[in-house]
């Protein structure tokens, strides 16, 4: 390959730079890059011992060089919704792909699609066409996000009622809805060496989603708390089962109630939690002997309207924390169990719109290591998209106003629109953090949280060479995937 | 042997920085035949590696033709440890400049014949010819490279035990558990450096004062190897205002007046060599 990107011997040097470390700072430092192989390089191994120095230096004039940046939940952009299955796989394929390859001037190098829930003949087929892809010319689709169908009918969002699910048989049910290929234990879900992640957002309070909580960590599925009303002891037993994430905070969830601070609250949840030597005056709940609450009420339907699928439909009145009586007051911790609480990632919108500024503070002050910006964006994101009036679909049209999009002639949010390198933006100035702080938070922490931490979201050494060139102002001026320049701002 | 004093240790810097660089530029190396460099590790070379950056940065000086030897290396420490002098050298110098990885020489502390290893560092020495230019640092204790007091003036790359001092002082780079800082290192002997064609030293700090009045004012002494420098023909000591701190008014006097006499001695010989009167540049020792 001979373009005026390359190198002679492959070896690129990135110099007169920021990256970002690990530990949320930014340091003046090279980076050397290997181009034929795609990866980041050890610089001083490969100058001892392969003897070998970069031909080519790129001066970047001070600006930041980030991993990609990484959107563990979006739904679609440039028009196409991941959720639409019209029956052709090939267009589907090729609505994926267009996406990949745009989606990179927003910074983003890596991205899991993610569908709403389906009538359920669809999802073994969707999953399949949502196994993980990468082309040299396009961010990587990483493999899926499954938001529903196990989940709460008060907090179902945009999700069509009449598809939502429980999960009577547990595991089973859900094997039986996503396909059991789909579920397969990782090590046997791709044959190739490739990297898939597999999240399934559900609500831990539908009737067997509790006890399928652990076998689909084991088989390396991440399971996201969301579109849920779970009590603060069902939301803690599901992270003690394997829950690692909380799917866009603060949206289709309870609002924090100090007596029963639900999902938000696990945000503030110690380590110690459930540790017999401590003072505590409840008794801790234990996962094994609780009972799974049975739904004995039942909701108000709203006519479904075409919003914003994280918005809440219903409002969880925050003063009676629902489930209250199923507490199991009388079961004591078991000895020998093992006390630390390891507190789940969870997912932020930072559009100033689906979480106000002090509430993304105030997530954040509480869980910073926990934090993941996500775009959760609608198929109309697409940063070229002017202000004004737009067709949407059924003849219905949408005012797009910034990142508001509303449907014309309504104050319904219709969703959001914007793009993760402005969350990055945002979660600068909404928390006052550092740049390098706000990088981490859609790089590293959703690299982690998705254990794929030593390929993706970090300049480590043998990690893909998928990286962002950010001016100080967190705009992105170029960005390279396997080490080669995909996109670069026009001068 | 001649003594510059400057302000600071910036200034020591720059002056060697730019000395090194006439030197190489004068030297006009090719590849075949280049200029051969001795470099040390430690805190007072820094500033002379940064000011060498600048000048590579700002195209006055190229290390494509320069083939470099470190001076020392300590034994059992992985290489990419964050205090091996491996590290030190790709980090403070080698990363930032264009030399070639494999013109870079450093002792390998890992080698399985330690033995073996500091006898072909030398014959790798003297494969290229020997050394042009050695520049170095002191320890508080006088020693150049690892020669600490003690050491043979005689002495060649071998492997060498730390001091107590040594080690103390480096405890701070290694958590500041002693137990942790390595015990030996291989290091290029006194002769080594002395068989050098030139030897450029850095002396910065107060606390390098006495080491440098014991080194310059006081006879050749194993127990302050740099003492060894008196017998070398062609060495240049460069320090700042504080290392000066134990010296003789009457030698910081002498010395000034040396520069000045050097600087004016240096412009005559650089005239005759353009006009081939002379092969080379040197000291008016």
């Amino acid at each position: 390959m001979s373009s005026p990107m390359s190198s002679a011997n492959g070896l690129v040097c990135f110099t007169n730079c920021l990256l970002p470390q690990e530990d949320g700072t930014l340091l003046q430092k090279d980076l050397w890059i290997d181009q034929v192989r795609g990866v980041i390089l050890d610089a001083q191994r490969s100058f001892y011992l392969r003897k070998e120095r970069p031909e080519k230096v790129i001066d970047l004039g001070g600006n930041v060089l980030s991993p990609g940046l990484i959107d563990i939940q979006i739904n679609g952009a440039y028009g196409f919704d991941f959720s639409v299955f019209d029956g052709d796989e090939e267009t589907y394929k090729g609505g994926l792909v267009s996406v990949a390859e745009k989606i990179v001037e927003t910074g983003v190098t890596s991205l899991v699609p993610t569908i709403i829930t389906q009538e359920r003949s669809l999802y073994p087929t969707l999953l399949r066409l949502l196994r993980p892809y990468s082309s040299p010319t396009s961010a990587n689709l990483l493999g899926w996000h499954a938001e529903g169908p196990f989940i709460d009918m008060a907090k179902r969002g945009a999700h069509a009622p009449s598809f939502l699910l429980s999960a009577k048989e547990g595991f089973r049910s859900f094997e039986d809805l996503y396909g059991t290929a789909n579920l397969a234990d990782s090590e046997d879900w791709l044959m190739e060496d490739s990297m898939g992640v597999r999240i399934i957002t559900a609500a831990p309070e539908i009737e067997g989603v509790m006890q399928a909580v652990s076998e689909l960590d084991k088989r390396g599925v991440v399971f996201s708390i969301g579109h849920s009303i779970a009590t603060s002891d069902i939301a803690t037993s599901a992270v003690r089962n394997g829950a690692r994430l909380i799917t866009h905070l603060f949206n289709a969830m309870p609002q924090l109630h100090h007596r029963d601070p639900s999902i938000i609250g696990l945000l503030g949840a110690s380590p110690h939690l459930a540790s017999p030597f401590s003072p505590i005056t409840g008794q801790p709940y234990s996962p094994m002997q609780a009972p799974v609450p049975k739904r004995t009420h039942s909701f108000k339907l709203s006519v479904p309207v075409t919003g914003s699928e994280a918005f809440d439909d219903v409002v969880t009145p925050p003063q009676t924390p629902l489930f209250a009586r199923y507490r199991d007051k009388k079961s004591p911790p078991k000895t020998g169990e093992n006390y630390d609480f390891m507190r789940p990632f969870y997912e932020l919108i930072v559009d100033g719109i689906h979480s106000h500024p002090n509430s993304v503070r105030l997530a954040y002050s509480a869980y910073p290591e926990g934090c993941i910006l996500i775009t959760d964006a609608m198929k109309i994101l697409d940063p070229h998209l002017h202000d004004g009036v737009h067709e949407w679909r059924d003849g219905k049209r949408f005012v797009k106003e910034g990142d508001k999009l509303y449907l014309e002639g309504t104050d319904t949010l219709a969703g959001s629109v914007v793009t993760l390198d402005k969350c990055v933006r945002n979660f600068t100035r909404f928390t006052g953090c550092d740049m390098g702080q706000a990088i981490k938070c859609a790089t590293m922490n959703p690299a982690k949280c998705l254990g794929i931490e030593d390929r993706k979201g970090t300049l480590r050494p043998g990690a893909d060479a998928d990286l962002v060139v950010l001016d100080k102002q967190g705009y992105v001026q170029s960005t390279w995937v396997k080490g080669r320049e995909l996109w670069t701002r026009r001068a | 042997m001649r003594l510059i004093i400057r302000q600071d240790p910036l200034a020591v810097g720059d002056y060697i920085a730019n000395y090194i660089c006439k030197r190489i530029n004068d030297f006009a190396p090719t590849p075949a035949r280049p200029f051969v460099l001795g470099l040390p590790t430690g805190s007072s070379p820094i500033p002379t590696y940064k000011a060498l950056i600048q000048l590579v940065k700002d195209g006055k000086l190229s290390f494509k033709n320069v083939v470099t030897f470190n001076m020392d290396e300590y034994v059992g420490l992985p290489r990419d440890h964050s205090e091996s002098y491996h590290t030190f050298m790709f980090r403070e110098f080698f990363s930032h400049v264009d030399i070639p990885p494999v013109q870079v020489h450093l002792l390998d502390g890992n080698a399985i014949d330690l033995i073996a290893e500091c006898k072909a560092y030398e014959e790798k020495i003297k494969s290229y010819g020997g050394i042009e230019l050695f520049l170095g640092g002191i320890g508080e204790d006088g020693h150049i490279a690892f020669n600490e007091p003690g050491s043979s003036l005689a002495s060649r790359t071998r492997i060498k035990t730390l001091a107590y001092d040594t080690i103390l002082a480096n405890a701070r780079f290694f958590n500041n558990d002693i137990d942790s800082v390595p015990r030996m290192a291989l290091t290029v002997g006194v002769a080594t450096v002395l068989d050098s064609r030139e030897v450029v030293v850095v002396v910065t700090g107060q606390r390098k004062a006495l080491a440098l009045s014991k080194a310059i004012e006081e006879g050749v002494n194993h127990l302050w190897t740099l003492s060894a420098l008196q017998l070398h023909p062609w060495a240049l000591i460069v320090v700042d205002e504080d290392a000066t701190a134990e010296l003789h008014v009457k030698t910081v006097k002498y010395f000034k007046s040396i520069e000045r006499v050097q600087d004016e001695v240096e412009e005559h010989q650089a005239r005759l060599k353009v006009k081939g009167i002379v092969e080379q540049v040197g000291s008016m020792e």
